[in-house]
């Protein structure tokens, strides 16, 4: 976790100097008086790579992801829960106390 | 609605607790938000905490849940003083509760004291004539008492109010298989079914209710929805794949004579067998050639 927490942060870092890098860019072609098209080559590799080292933290820093179909073999239904409003008392159970003989201590 | 991985995970914490390893109040919880029936363990563990005044103060505001816990466990397991005691020590904290005054008819009916039982619970619904778990626990009563005409009559008033309570319909559609009123069982899960589409074990008991009453119509549309329910659990139900194979069978068996166009197709039962078989090869070998006979003697 520690590792993916570390790149992630790096990947933000890396967006966000190849945005000031855009910004400075644009701001020199003004002096200049071109027309912006577009952001450097290394500007979009460092977009590119920015990108990728942030997406792979945002996959591994959660951790175990959960399956989501609900006929997958955790999620499948097993039993219905008992149905604990109409539960009656007098069933045959009564038949056979409880060997150990319990208690409220208080 | 228990899934594969809570029960599992009931499993593991069930025996842990068993065998003297932590995990108690866990355990406890699992069994509240699953709502199963566990009474005889969650008795003795919850007893367990409750007599040890260190874990009790841990607990905090959740021992009062612990207490009507056990209360409803001693009950069932017939401890009657140990329930009457969590009711007085739950009275002291809460006087005037109606959850408390619910607890104290579920004492009365535990001991048999039907008019007392009654009485109590006729008093609570004077303050509130709207109140769901005081109409259910009378409902409970008449079952308990052998009126199943009278538990009938009720539920089927409380359901003419509240008609989205999935858990009366069902108790209503289970009494009415019990009398075998299959017709009648059958709306019920009906009803289920709207209510949840998604729930795979009211489309099972629905197709096994058609496939008692019987005649094409109903063994088709068994078929189908044995067929659902094997779609919504991803084939492991067990009961289903064999529900198929005997429905295709009985539905072979009555248009024997008819000779109409052969409409159904064979592949739906032989995978249904082979699935089977595959099943019991890995869980139950021992049995796999009372499977295989029993399945060639439904081709015929």
């Amino acid at each position: 976790m520690g590792l993916g927490f570390i790149i992630g942060v790096f990947g933000v870092l890396i967006l966000s100097h190849a945005a000031y890098s855009t910004i400075q860019y644009r701001g020199l072609l003004k002096i200049m008086e071109e027309e912006f098209s577009g952001p450097p080559m290394n500007v979009v590799l460092e977009l590119l790579l920015g990108f990728v080292f942030c997406i792979w933290a945002a996959l591994t820093v959660p951790g175990k992801f959960l399956s989501i179909h609900p006929d997958s073999e955790e999620n499948r239904i097993v039993s219905l829960s008992a149905n604990l409003d109409f539960m009656i008392f007098n069933h045959r159970a009564k038949a056979f106390p409880l060997e150990i003989d319990m208690k409220l201590k208080h | 609605m228990v899934s594969k991985t809570e029960e599992t995970q009931l499993n593991s914490l069930e025996n842990q607790v068993d065998n003297g390893g932590g995990g108690v109040w866990e355990y406890l919880c699992l069994v509240r938000k699953l709502k199963v029936r566990r009474s005889e363990k969650v008795l003795k563990h919850g007893l367990s905490i409750l007599n040890d005044p260190k874990k009790r103060s841990a607990l905090g505001p959740e021992e009062w849940t612990l207490y009507e816990q056990v209360a409803i466990a001693a009950m069932d397991c017939q401890c009657l003083d140990v329930a009457k005691d969590c009711i007085k020590i739950l009275q002291k904290k809460f006087p005037e509760s109606k959850r408390v005054g619910r607890l104290e008819g579920m004492l009365l009916e535990a001991k048999g004291s039907w008019a007392e039982a009654e009485k109590a619970y006729s008093s609570l619904l004077e303050d509130n004539p709207l109140d769901q778990v005081i109409q259910k626990r009378r409902v409970a009563m008449a079952k308990a008492q052998g009126n199943i005409s009278g538990a009938i009559e009720w539920l089927n008033k409380y359901l003419e109010i509240f008609m989205a309570d999935h858990d009366a319909w069902r108790e209503l559609a289970e009494i009415y298989v019990s009398l075998q009123m299959y017709k009648q069982a059958a709306f019920c899960y009906e009803e289920l079914i709207l209510s949840q589409p998604t729930a795979p074990l009211y489309h099972l008991a629905y197709a096994d209710v058609l496939y008692t009453l019987g005649g094409l119509e109903n063994l088709q549309t068994a078929k189908k929805y044995y067929a659902s329910t094997i779609d919504l659990t991803g084939g492991k139900n067990t009961r289903a794949l064999l529900g198929i194979c005997l429905c295709t069978s009985a539905i072979a068996q009555l248009s024997k004579g008819r000779n109409k166009e052969d409409k159904e197709s064979p592949e739906l039962q032989s995978l249904a067998a082979t699935a089977l078989e595959k099943d019991y090869k890995q869980r139950a070998s021992d049995k796999l050639g009372l499977l295989t006979s029993a399945l060639r003697s439904l081709k015929i």
